[in-house]
């Protein structure tokens, strides 16, 4: 019987307000400040003296504060890696491939090239296709182990197949080695281009997945020596030159 | 039982555990000197001395823990636990003592952090380490508390031994 008022004592102190619960701690803590703050300090005082086993060298604590610094930067750029890797994946079209970050260095005297951190070791392989700001930029041309080489798609020896949006044709989009580039071949009495036209790589089995924008229809007029036909300059949809990081597409499967 | 020297033994065990006790924990884990007093009135007092010491103690170590209720109801029961058991096996030698404040550290910490938790109240985080290190060190220390406790309870202990 004494065991059950108790327990109700206590079941009641559970279940009773946070507030009523803090008043009795505090009234303790009021009516006993003295004796706690003297522990607390004897406490303090013996810790102290404990204090210095652990201490590390003022230069050592620099490198590790430096240190400290240098992973959370790390932290935060793969963090943002994955954000940006968890986004792209969201949609079906990925589904079986697999999508590589790799950072970004211009080729001197060229600019119609990247360099790439990632290589061969991390799956690359030439023909790949690469991201930039989600449109496909160019192509993995050169690799090595811990290294690739991009041809953008303004390169004079790129070539990738592409259709503009609506028609229902197929062409060789070529880069002009400028900034731009060029579809030609395209008879000018059966399709209606217009300036702004959006450009689509083609499906390209084990290489792309689905058909993906690359650059807009930036100049339409009829060729010089074939009126029959367009002479049509494209500009890729990304702002290459302020680009860090690329996404290269790597498709299951490829060896 | 002296019940005005027990509020005084125990006040004073608490308040020794609110603010001394850090001088004495290793790696973090301080010995629970509530829960050794909570073995110690579990063995050496009858049986309604043991329930009421039991819950009073468990009283004054949610004073100075986190939420109010959940040590009573914990200490409570397995002090009251204790005690019953007591009177069918006698807990006279020391590593027994030992295992009986292990045993009671572990299942009255873990019933207190799981109604800590279910009342929303904060937990630490390794629960576990806490709770197996607080009562081992306390197990390791508790018996050799107990002849300085029943000293200044006025409690014989050996009132068994060649009887």
């Amino acid at each position: 019987m004494l065991f059950t008022w108790l327990m109700l004592v206590g079941f009641i102190f559970l279940f009773a307000p946070q507030k009523l619960a803090n008043n009795f701690q505090s009234t303790f803590a009021r009516i006993f400040h003295w004796p706690l703050s003297m522990g607390r300090s004897i406490s303090l005082s013996v810790r102290a003296k404990q204090l210095p086993i652990d201490v590390v060298p003022r230069s050592k604590y620099n490198q590790l504060q430096n240190h400290l610094a240098n992973v959370q930067e790390w932290l935060n750029q793969t963090r943002e890696k994955v954000e940006k890797l968890s986004g792209l994946r969201d949609r079906p079209i990925w589904e079986g491939a697999k999508l590589m970050i790799a950072d970004v260095a211009p080729v001197s005297g060229s600019s119609t090239e990247l360099i790439l951190n990632k290589g061969e070791d991390d799956g690359l392989r030439e023909g790949q296709f690469v991201l930039g700001e989600e449109s496909i930029i160019g192509t993995v041309s050169v690799v090595s182990s811990r290294t690739a080489r991009v041809k953008l798609i303004t390169d004079s020896t790129s070539k990738i197949p592409v259709t503009i949006e609506k028609f229902d044709v197929i062409r060789v989009m070529q880069g002009d080695g400028k900034n731009s580039a060029k579809i030609e071949l395209l008879p000018s009495r059966k399709y209606n281009v217009k300036v702004g036209d959006e450009v689509l790589v083609c499906k390209i089995p084990g290489f792309l997945n689905s058909a993906m924008i690359t650059a807009r229809v930036a100049e339409c007029r009829r060729d010089d020596e074939n009126p029959s036909v367009w002479d049509i300059t494209v500009k890729p949809v990304c702002n290459i030159e302020r680009l860090d990081e690329v996404v290269v597409i790597i498709i299951d499967g490829e060896k | 039982m002296r019940w005005f020297r027990f509020s005084i033994f125990v006040v004073a065990v608490t308040l020794i555990q609110a603010g001394l006790v850090d001088i004495i924990s290793l790696i973090n884990v301080r010995p629970d000197l509530l829960l050794i007093l909570l073995v110690f009135f579990a063995i050496y007092c009858n049986t309604t001395e043991a329930i009421i010491s039991s819950f009073a103690i468990g009283f004054a170590a949610d004073i100075i823990g986190s939420a109010m209720g959940p040590q009573m109801i914990s200490f409570g029961l397995f002090g009251t636990l204790l005690a019953y058991l007591h009177r069918f096996i006698a807990i006279r030698e020391m590593p027994y003592q030992s295992l009986a404040i292990a045993v009671t550290g572990l299942l009255g910490g873990g019933l207190a952090f799981l109604l800590t938790y279910l009342k929303s109240q904060p937990t630490p985080p390794n629960i576990f380490t806490v709770l197996l290190g607080t009562s081992l060190y306390s197990a390791i220390i508790g018996p050799f508390l107990f002849l300085p406790s029943a000293w200044l309870m006025r409690i014989k202990t050996h009132h068994f031994v060649g009887s």
